[in-house]
C-alpha cells in the first residue's frame, strides 16, 4: 500500500486488515500515536486521515491506501508548534501524557471545523478521548486558548 | 326482500370471513415485525433526538450512547464528532470484537428523526410504518427492500461481538412486511 504520512510518501507491504496504527508504529516507526484499547473506546490513537480525525486502530490498511495521514509528529514541529500544542504546554495539560497525542489531534480537528467552540461543543467533540489522569478541565482551557490564538486574538 | 337479504348475507359472509382472516394474518405478521423493530439493535438508532441509545442485554442500564455523542442535524455527527471517527468500515473482520465500535457502512448515520420509535409501543410503530410521511416515503414494497438491502438493518440481525441480534432475518422480515402489506397494513388496537 502507498500512503503519505506527515508529508512523506511511503510504500509498505502489509496485510490488508492491518490497522493503520500498526502501519504507523510498527512499519514506519512513528510512535507518536498510542495504542490504548484497540476498539475505538479511548482515542489515544487519533490521527487525521484525509483531513478527518479517525481512530487509527480501527482503520484497516486497505482503507488507508492512498490516504494522506497526519500524526502528532507532523502536526507541528518543536520550533513551530501547532497552536494546540503550544496551548497544551501553556496550560501544562499533560500529566502522564499517554493520551495527549490523541487529545491534541482531536482538538486540532475540532478547531478546523469550529474555530470558536463553546464548552459544550468542546465536550461533545472531546468526550471520546479518555484521560485517566482527569485533565479534562485543562484540556478545555487549552482548546479555548488555541482557538483564540488561531483567530489572531 | 327477505330473499334478497339472505342472498346478500350469503354473498358477503365469505368475503367478511376472508377479510377477518386476512386481518388476523396481517396482525400476526405485524407482531413479528414489531418484535424486530423494537429490539435494541434496531430501536437504539431510531431515535427522535440526535443521541443514539445504548440499551439491551449488552448495555445494562438504558442510557444515551457513551462518549457524550451527538449526531447533530446532519445525523452523522458532522457538527461535533463525526460518527465515522470511531465507526470505521471494513468488509472482513468487522464487528467481531465485543465492545468495539461496530463497522457497518462507509457512512454511519442515524435514521431521520421522523422515523424515530425508540420506546414506543407496537401500535404506535405500526401506525408510523404504515404512513409514508413517517416512514421515509416508502410503500410496503419499499419497506421490504429497505430491510433487505440496508447494511445497517442487515447488521441488526447479525451484529457480532456478542451483541444480541434482532429476532429473525432480513429475508424473513421482508416477507412478513409483504404479508402485512397484503393484509392492508392492519395495526393493533
Amino acid at each position: 500500500m502507498k500512503l503519505t504520512v506527515d508529508g512523506t510518501d511511503h510504500e509498505v507491504d502489509v496485510e490488508a486488515d492491518m490497522p493503520l496504527l500498526w502501519v504507523l508504529r510498527d512499519e514506519l516507526g512513528i510512535t507518536g500515536p498510542k495504542y490504548g484499547c484497540g476498539i475505538a473506546q479511548c482515542g489515544a490513537c487519533t490521527v487525521h486521515m484525509d483531513g478527518v480525525a479517525v481512530r487509527s486502530c480501527q482503520i484497516p490498511a486497505s482503507a488507508a491506501d492512498g490516504a494522506e495521514v497526519t500524526t502528532i509528529e507532523g502536526l507541528g514541529q518543536p520550533d513551530a508548534l501547532h497552536a494546540v500544542q503550544a496551548a497544551w504546554i501553556e496550560h501544562q495539560v499533560a500529566q502522564c501524557g499517554y493520551c495527549q497525542s490523541g487529545q491534541i489531534m482531536q482538538a486540532a480537528s475540532l478547531l478546523e471545523l469550529n474555530p470558536d467552540p463553546s464548552d459544550e461543543e468542546i465536550d461533545r467533540v472531546m468526550a471520546g478521548n479518555l484521560c485517566r489522569c482527569g485533565t479534562y478541565i485543562r484540556i478545555r482551557a487549552a482548546i479555548h486558548t488555541a482557538a483564540a490564538k488561531m483567530q489572531g486574538a | 326482500m327477505r330473499r334478497a337479504l339472505i342472498l346478500a348475507a350469503l354473498l358477503a359472509s365469505p368475503a367478511l370471513a376472508q377479510e377477518t382472516a386476512s386481518r388476523e394474518a396481517g396482525l400476526a405478521a405485524w407482531e413479528s415485525i414489531a418484535a424486530a423493530a423494537s429490539h435494541p439493535r434496531c430501536a437504539n438508532c431510531h431515535v427522535e433526538g440526535d443521541q443514539p441509545m445504548w440499551s439491551g442485554p449488552s448495555y445494562g442500564t438504558t442510557r444515551p450512547h457513551g462518549m457524550n455523542v451527538y449526531a447533530g442535524e446532519s445525523r452523522i455527527g458532522a457538527e461535533y464528532l463525526s460518527c465515522g471517527t470511531c465507526h470505521a468500515y471494513r468488509e472482513e473482520g468487522a464487528n467481531d470484537a465485543p465492545h468495539m465500535a461496530p463497522q457497518v457502512a462507509d457512512t454511519w448515520i442515524l435514521p431521520p428523526p421522523e422515523m424515530a420509535w425508540f420506546g414506543r409501543s407496537s401500535a404506535e410503530i405500526c401506525v408510523q410504518l404504515s404512513n409514508p410521511d413517517l416512514n421515509g416515503g416508502r410503500d410496503v414494497e419499499a419497506l421490504a427492500e429497505h430491510v433487505q438491502e440496508s447494511a445497517f438493518v442487515n447488521w441488526g440481525f447479525n451484529p457480532g461481538g456478542g451483541r444480541e441480534p434482532a429476532p429473525g432475518s432480513p429475508e424473513e422480515m421482508a416477507e412478513l412486511l409483504r404479508q402485512w402489506g397484503a393484509a392492508g397494513m392492519p395495526c393493533p388496537g
